[in-house]
């Protein structure tokens, strides 16, 4: 056995699917995009919110990426954009894990007609399309950010409730789950020491993979007028903006441009958390 | 490897499904034609010459009874003549067209001569039981415009004459039946087809598919979704002399009727804002002037919405606050600044000199009088309607914005026009921000914004509120002489921008863009353009 340099024990740590040039890059975009996230408005040129720039200036003249239809410097909005749609992307990935997770480990370990019940009513929540149901409950619900993450709230912790009953499916019938419950062990305690770290693996892959899709949605929904409210700077709703504008190309390419980083490099990641953690796929 | 490749996979799926899903939400109405017109409106089939008009879609019906949406408006007013007519550019002299008119002093009967010969489409004469049952039949309906003539009695006198009688003086009804809704149309046609004055008539179907008046063209074809085609009617004999075969009017994605007029494709466009306009192609025209909308903002009265937006010091401080030039600079191309609530094409609108002005330190003490230090107020709006091409929202934003720099923080509320319709009737809006298209072409539209009137009751600004200005509106509504009539409005105006909880803003420009062989391109604040007056140089 060789020692390993700390490079290679390094490159070793990265998750296989990360290791790729495509994966790497995505990996660096991520996370460059989560700096910015703690740290974009420190580095934001100018106020996102002041109108004091010239209107529709292109990318190079007055700042980095143009202006916007007020004189709105259109880099320090996308900067501070990014808080507003990550941030609520991994609250939104947090929420529906913790939901459908916990309802998934209940339906997975009662079985019968606790198993039934909340299966059938996911089953309902399924049947419906993603994105129509997450309208209907933002416009229900009245335009804002936060009623924007409730509405994709409802549509999104199913996914997560289905994966988690099928694990704890196959695995409450294990000898090990069976010994603990022999030996006294309370429902409560069967699921948080025997069942939960079972579930852990595949619903962080779930995650993960599901922060582009949250970002796509909650983006789609202040699009559509049913997220941020003006002039909270939203990628999705500077998109919406765009579109009256459709020769100013730059008020719609660099957020869309945003949008579509954030989606692509979060799903490698996701993809490199399932190669790594799926002893299914055999490390590359 | 096949990971990796899922890998690719996935992140192109992701990549795809972020663009289908944003240009899905962005996706507006296609031009539905598919009929090109060709450069200066000539086609070469068999000499006959045709006109695309492109414009965005708001048809519901073109019975011209039921109908009360501009694009409806358009097509209506090229199928229908009505009684009375404005001409050309002109919107403050009434001219006759199937009858003229007398009134008597009071303004309160009005006795109407059929002008001689005149015949509807099929060949058949127009006449006065024509005229008597179209008005009625608008009446009976209880459709959208029936509210025009609300309290006015309809009669025949003899074959040649028909008279309206009101209880009180109304000397903007000559104005009122120059609207395409009280067009004349074909009695015993109609009444053939299901139609009656009653709301049992059956009549709307087929006046989507035919068209039954005596107007310069006839319809030959109604898809509400993409196109009308309208050809022109042999036996018109009206005083009109229209010049195009076949009018095609398309509705088609502002985007789109930008780049269709600018190659060609169409000939006249009149959806571009004025934003769009600004960054036209070489090689067409555009005729831009204020459009009679008015955009405004509304200040609740009411103590009970809001204690703040009740005081007087408060209006004040926003009247004070607005930089209006820099809203005109937002609204684009043709905008101009509301000088007052009545828009400048009217009879009574102010001059420039009395228009509310920014006045920064002022707007502050007033901010500061009234207490708005500390508290957040909400400005709403509906954020799915462009009023002329104008985006409510970024109007919006900019007002915040001003509003702020004054002390007067306001948050932003944006809804779909069909919720907050609601709260902006039921008077529920703390601040709102709206605009008002004219109904008809008279002042005496405006005086709605009155106390106690529907307007003003929506601002909490009940009856009782503003003696002075209560007068003005009730002279506003009875008083028949030009002359004195513009200076009642005039009064009333600068009342209004004084003491009124409405702070006029912008007229949003109207931009007609068109091919620079097209003439008579005349703006007209309800039928927007008058299709049968174009021509070709």
């Amino acid at each position: 056995m060789t020692r390993r340099s700390p490079t290679a024990r390094l490159w070793r740590a990265i998750p296989p699917g990360l290791r790729q040039p495509l994966g790497l890059a995505a990996g660096l975009i991520a996370l460059a995009w989560l700096v910015i996230c703690l740290i974009g408005p420190a580095i934001a040129p100018f106020d996102p919110l002041a109108q004091d720039l010239p209107r529709f200036s292109p990318p190079g003249e007055v700042s980095f990426l143009g202006t916007d239809e007020l004189g709105r410097d259109l880099f320090s909005r996308i900067l501070a954009g990014a808080r507003v749609t990550i941030g609520l992307a991994l609250v939104l990935v947090c929420l529906s894990m913790l939901i459908g997770s916990l309802l998934g480990l209940l339906a997975g370990f009662f079985g019968r007609w606790v198993d039934e019940a909340i299966m059938r009513f996911t089953d309902l929540v399924m049947a419906f399309p993603t994105v129509i149901l997450a309208m209907v409950t933002a416009a229900a619900l009245g335009a804002s950010l936060f009623n924007a993450v409730l509405a994709a709230l409802v549509v999104s912790w199913p996914q997560y409730a289905r994966v988690v009953r099928s694990i704890v499916l196959g695995l409450r019938g294990n000898d090990f789950v069976w010994s603990g419950r022999l030996l006294g062990f309370s429902a409560v305690r069967s699921i948080r020491v025997d069942i939960l770290p079972g579930t852990m693996g595949p619903t962080l892959v779930l995650a993960s993979l599901d922060i582009g899709t949250a970002a796509l949605l909650l983006s789609g929904l202040s699009f559509l007028g049913l997220g941020a409210r003006p002039p909270t700077p939203e990628w999705g709703s500077m998109v919406s903006a765009a579109v009256s504008h459709f020769d100013k190309w730059w008020l719609g390419v660099f957020p869309g441009l945003a949008i579509l980083t954030v989606v692509i490099s979060f799903n490698f990641i996701g993809d490199a958390l399932r190669d790594a953690l799926d002893p299914g796929v055999a490390p590359r | 490897m096949i990971s990796t490749r899922t890998s690719g996979l996935r992140a192109a799926a992701a990549a795809g499904a972020a663009a289908l899903l944003l240009s899905a939400c962005g996706g507006g109405g296609e031009p539905g034609g598919t009929t090109s017109g060709g450069a200066g409106g000539q086609t070469a089939k068999s000499g006959a010459t045709q006109i695309v008009v492109d414009t965005t879609f708001d048809i519901k019906t073109i019975d011209p009874g039921r109908e009360y949406e501009p694009t409806g408006q358009i097509l209506v007013k090229a199928l229908y003549d009505t009684l009375l007519t404005f001409a050309d550019d002109d919107t403050t002299t009434v001219v006759a067209d199937l009858a003229s008119y007398q009134s008597n002093d009071d303004q309160t009967e009005f006795t109407f001569t059929m002008a001689p010969g005149r015949v509807f489409s099929d060949g058949s004469p127009v006449t006065v039981d024509d005229a008597v049952f179209s008005l009625k039949r608008l009446q009976g309906l209880k459709g959208n415009p029936s509210f025009l003539l609300d309290g006015v009695s309809v009669e025949k006198v003899d074959d040649q004459t028909l008279k309206l009688t009101t209880a009180d003086p109304s000397p903007a009804l000559p104005a009122v039946l120059a609207t395409p809704s009280c067009g004349i149309v074909n009695s015993k046609l109609v009444q053939e087809n299901g139609g009656s004055t009653d709301e049992s008539d059956a009549a709307e179907e087929f006046l989507n598919q035919t068209s039954a008046g005596s107007g310069p063209y006839v319809l030959d074809k109604l898809d509400t979704a993409s196109e009308a085609v309208l050809v022109k009617n042999p036996n018109y004999n009206g005083p009109q002399t229209p010049v195009y075969d076949t009018v095609i009017v398309r509705n088609t994605e502002p985007a789109t009727q930008k780049m269709n007029v600018e190659r060609g494709d169409s000939q006249v466009a009149l959806g571009l804002s004025g934003d769009m306009v600004e960054s036209l192609a070489d090689g067409v025209e555009v005729e831009s002037v204020p459009s009679a909308t008015v955009v405004f903002l509304l200040i609740n009265s009411d103590p009970a919405v809001s204690e703040l937006t009740s005081k007087p010091e408060f209006v004040k401080a926003v009247k004070a606050a607005i930089d209006y030039d820099s809203l005109i600079e937002i609204a684009g191309r043709g905008a101009a600044q509301a000088n007052g609530l009545v828009p400048s094409v009217f009879l009574g609108a102010l001059e420039d000199s009395e228009a509310l002005k920014y006045d920064a330190a002022a707007a502050q003490a007033a901010a500061q009088a009234a207490g708005a230090t500390g508290q957040k107020l909400t400005l709403s709006f509906p954020n799915d309607i462009d009023p002329t091409g104008l985006n409510l929202t970024t109007l919006a934003e900019r007002i915040q914005s001003q509003l702020s720099a004054v002390g007067i923080e306001v948050d932003l509320a944006p809804a779909p026009f069909a919720t907050e319709i609601d709260a902006y009737r039921d008077g529920k809006e703390q601040i709102g921000l709206w605009y008002w298209n004219p109904d008809y072409m008279d002042p005496a539209n405006y005086l709605a914004f009155g106390p106690g009137q529907t307007v003003g009751l929506r601002a909490g600004w009940k009856q009782g509120a503003n003696a002075a200005i209560e007068e003005l509106v009730s002279r506003g509504y009875t008083t028949g002489d030009l002359a004195e009539r513009k200076t009642v409005f005039e009064e009333w105006g600068k009342a209004m921008n004084a003491d009124g909880p409405f702070v006029p803003l912008v007229q949003p420009g109207s931009n007609v863009v068109y091919q620079p062989s097209v003439t008579g391109v005349y703006y007209n604040p309800v039928w927007l353009i008058n299709v049968a007056g174009l021509g070709q140089s």
